[in-house]
């Protein structure tokens, strides 16, 4: 391996801008970081350069430890977004300058710069000021200088973010040939998708100072894992869906969306990815060759050269409609579908504004999000307005791109009431507001076939840290795969809050924290946030409440095994204790299930 | 070339008319008082004008307005330059306090700064006092005199060098520690080389403020014949005595060595730009 880098960590003024990063960089690779801006790529950049001290975490370049080395001796080239070029030199007095520095002979350097003049195609420059070369030039004379003194390792932080459009192509694939040529393991920082496309032989993806997904173009456009990197690589509809015997369904029938469905075994929601390109448009359902999604209105169409955008609004289904006085089409997600087709599609069949289309899907990919949805249960509209909009849950759906549907329940929670109103939990994850009464509805929806319930305080603020409790074997998976989506969403300091049979002895003590890391690696290693273990032992519950009413700003994400008491005194000691917080309480499920679809 | 250089479009309208305006200021307020001096001293016969010129006491006094200007243009051009670099590159409580101040010598009158200096250094001032159990008298020597100019000189070479400094993007320095530079070599090959220009613009206006600098000097150099006479205070002795003519002739020497040493620097700054500039053709 070539740059190895190990859980590193950066922090501004306490809060992580690059968040427990573990990368491998192959020899003579060329891995592209991609991120919006303020996602930390261009800071990991300077670490592995050197010119940012890391808080944690190591980086080796070659099998060597540099994390505490100097920039000079980690041997490493770094072209600048802004060129960096010395404007008081020439373009040799440039190139030259880590020869020069480094006492090399003057017939030394004049060869080598001659023979990296000649690789940038800029032969003959020598004697130029670097203000008198235009953008793209300059940027080559950069390119050029790095490698002078044969760094192993080439960064690059977002090289051609100050060009226009036709030099980027040709430098890109200047740069593409020269790290080719030279075989040289490259890293190169961007936040253009484009750009990662045609560079990459692997692209990472960060955000919020995560690196969430890592792998080959193709493989992170077809197969993305988490939502972040669905929709910010190329354009993608979010869509929640139904997995069936023979595929994945997105139109559920209103009654069973609502809840009042068959009692036996309420549906699996899924979140899926459609790609505008695998859209398919027909005039009605029988011309659809792939498979039928549903009709909607063509709302806009836009031309665009090669191929033809347009977007076509679909009804919204699922259990929306029960809110009242809201009008169904003000829900966005899914409501919208982003098409885009090519000149042969177009000439099939034409499109207008306003015309009604059949709807079909030649691919999807279903994520294995543990999260798909959100289903707020209240009492009435005002409730369900003070859970809707409190930051936390807003955050969260808009985040996720999910939606938020409301169904009212009227309090008290009885059972009479129940068997006529609801008949099982709603599809996604149910959201109540905590208080008296509280526990009675988680206990009767955890029942009733919800996987995952959200119980919190109307107004509720982003947290500051998230305690995670698994608990139970058959549950751990379920609880670090949610506890990590909320984290991909809302950052925040975990601990893992575990246990140990009071009789241990230490070989299951040691054997226990070795889970702990593993579970660390496997579940949050992606999403990664600081993650601190805490193991206690004895009476956990009690520990665990005592800590949390010592700790404010805190989210509790409880894991609640098959075996567990799902009594309601039990989860009212959580759900309605003196401290008001965030609970979320994941039962357990297949993890793995999901994902294949 | 030559027509287009008069002919620049610009956004103050009338080439003419401020081309005139400027000529009619340079002359009335510069020119003019200076042919005046030149005349006055022209009155002087050859040997009499000699012997101002070469009296003693005149040449003690050259030696040390020169000397002391040069001596505190060099103090302020490093400890400027540092003190710019502190307030372009550090962020501290305080920040623009600090950059406010600077421009006091500016603003306070010379002879207030003269005063407030000679009351710190004499020998029963508190600095004075602890200096003299060292040794070292400032007050009522050569020293004062270079103190006194520093502190006169010192915003001219703070201000011209700290948006130079600015311009010298933090990236550059990122760029040669990447290449391999150590520190002293990346400020010699690189942060050195962009502000230079800047800090011998402000060493030229420092030195040039230094040699005419009078008010805040009189107080702190006890102003003895020979040893901490100013030419300026020379000056004002001999108009005083009555003298017009020495004066003058004094003022005439002055006025040509300034403007020599003014040129000469010009001249090797503009070289400077040039040989770049060629470098590139």
């Amino acid at each position: 391996m070539s740059i190895v880098l190990d859980q590193v960590t950066k922090r501004y003024q306490g809060s992580p801008v690059v968040n427990d990063v573990s990368l491998d960089v192959g020899e003579g690779e060329f891995l592209v970081l991609l991120g919006p801006s303020g996602s930390g790529k261009s800071t990991l950049l300077r670490a592995i350069a050197g010119l940012t001290e890391v808080d944690h975490g190591t980086i080796s370049l070659h099998g060597r430890d540099v994390t505490h080395v100097s920039v000079r001796e980690r041997q490493v080239g770094f072209v600048f977004q802004h060129y960096a070029l010395f404007r008081h030199m020439s373009v040799a007095d440039n190139i030259e300058f880590a020869l020069r520095v480094r006492h090399v002979k003057a017939s030394e350097r004049r060869a080598r710069r001659r023979e990296l003049l000649r690789l940038v195609a800029l032969e003959g420059m020598d004697d130029r000021l670097p203000t008198q070369l235009s953008g793209g030039q300059q940027q080559r004379i950069a390119v050029a200088r790095a490698l002078a003194h044969r760094p192993k390792v080439l960064l690059m932080d977002e090289p051609f973010g100050a060009l226009d459009a036709k030099i980027r192509e040709e430098l890109r694939r200047t740069i593409r040939e020269v790290q080719r040529e030279l075989r040289m393991t490259t890293i190169l920082v961007t936040h253009d998708q484009e750009e990662a496309f045609a560079l990459a032989d692997r692209i990472g993806v960060m955000n919020q100072g995560r690196l969430l997904e890592c792998g080959r173009p193709d493989d992170l456009y077809m197969r993305p894992a988490t939502r972040f990197v669905a929709t910010f690589l190329g354009a993608a509809n979010l869509l929640l869906g139904y997995p069936t015997p023979r595929g994945v369904r997105f139109t559920l029938p209103a009654a069973e969306a609502a809840g009042a469905g068959s009692p036996v075994e309420p549906p699996r929601e899924v979140v899926a990815i459609l790609r505008p390109e695998e859209v398919e448009l027909a005039a009605g359902e029988e011309r659809i060759e792939a498979s039928y999604v549903g009709h909607g209105h063509v709302e806009d169409v836009l031309f665009g050269g090669a191929v033809e955008k347009l977007r076509v609004r679909m009804p919204v289904h699922g259990p929306v409609a029960a809110s009242p006085g809201r009008d169904p089409g003000e829900d966005e997600f899914g409501s919208l579908l982003e098409v885009s087709r090519t000149i042969p599609e177009q000439r099939e069949f034409p499109v207008a504004p306003g015309q009604r289309v059949a709807v079909g899907a030649r691919r999807i990919h279903v994520l294995p999000t543990p999260v798909s949805s959100f289903t707020i249960v209240a009492a009435d509209e005002a409730a369900a307005q003070r859970l809707r909009e409190s930051a936390l849950l807003a955050t969260l759906a808009s985040r996720m791109h999910t939606r938020v549907s409301v169904i009212f329940v009227p309090r008290p929670w009885s059972e009479a009431h129940e068997r006529r109103e609801l008949r099982r939990a709603p599809p996604g994850m149910p959201v109540i507001e905590a208080g008296p009464g509280s526990a009675a509805a988680a206990e009767w929806l955890l029942r009733h076939g919800a996987l995952q319930l959200l119980c919190m305080p109307p107004g509720q603020s982003l947290p500051r840290r998230v305690v995670i409790q698994p608990s139970g074997e058959d549950v751990r998976d379920a609880t670090m795969a949610v506890a990590a989506s909320l984290l991909r969403h809302v950052p925040a300091e975990a601990t893992l809050f575990g246990s140990q049979p009071l009789e241990s002895p230490g070989a299951e003590r040691a054997g226990y924290l070795q889970l702990l890391t593993d579970l660390r690696h496997a579940a949050l290693g992606q999403s990664a946030s600081s993650v601190r273990p805490e193991v206690v032992t004895g009476d956990v519950e009690s520990q665990l409440l005592h800590q949390l009413d010592a700790l404010p700003d805190t989210m509790l994400v409880l894991g609640m095994s098959a075996a567990d008491d799902l009594g309601r005194e039990r989860l009212a000691r959580f759900l309605e204790g003196p401290v008001a917080r965030p609970v979320l309480i994941v039962r357990p499920f297949d993890v793995h299930a999901v994902a294949g679809h | 070339m030559a027509r287009s250089r008069f002919r620049q479009p610009s956004i103050l309208p009338g080439f003419g008319l401020t081309l005139g305006f400027t000529t009619f200021f340079l002359s009335v307020l510069v020119l003019l008082p200076l042919a005046a001096l030149v005349l006055r001293a022209g009155s002087l016969s050859l040997p009499q004008f000699m012997d101002v010129l070469l009296d003693p006491r005149s040449v003690a006094s050259y030696r040390l307005s020169f000397g002391a200007a040069l001596l505190a243009g060099g103090v302020n051009a490093v400890f400027g330059f540092i003190v710019a670099w502190t307030l372009v590159r550090y962020d501290f409580p305080g920040r623009r306090l600090v950059d406010a101040m600077i421009d006091l010598p500016f603003a306070l009158p010379t002879a207030v700064s003269g005063i407030a200096l000679a009351a710190v250094f004499a020998p029963t001032g508190w600095l004075g006092q602890k200096l003299a159990t060292t040794g070292v008298q400032v007050a009522y020597t050569w020293v004062g005199v270079v103190v006194a100019l520093t502190l006169i000189g010192l915003p001219f070479v703070v201000r011209s060098v700290q948006p130079a400094l600015i311009e010298v993007q933090r990236e550059l320095e990122d760029a040669a520690e990447t290449l391999g530079a150590r520190p002293w070599q990346t400020f010699h090959r690189i942060i050195l080389p962009a502000v230079l220009p800047a800090l011998v613009t402000g060493f030229t206006m420092a030195f040039a403020r230094g040699l005419g600098e009078y008010g805040s000097v009189v107080f702190i150099s006890g102003n003895l014949p020979l040893k901490t006479e100013i030419t300026p205070l020379l000056i004002v002795i001999k108009l005083e005595q009555f003298d017009y003519d020495g004066a003058a002739a004094l003022g005439f020497i002055m006025l040509v060595t300034s403007f020599l040493m003014l040129f000469a620097i010009n001249v090797v700054q503009g070289w400077g730009r040039r040989r770049q500039v060629a470098a590139s053709n």
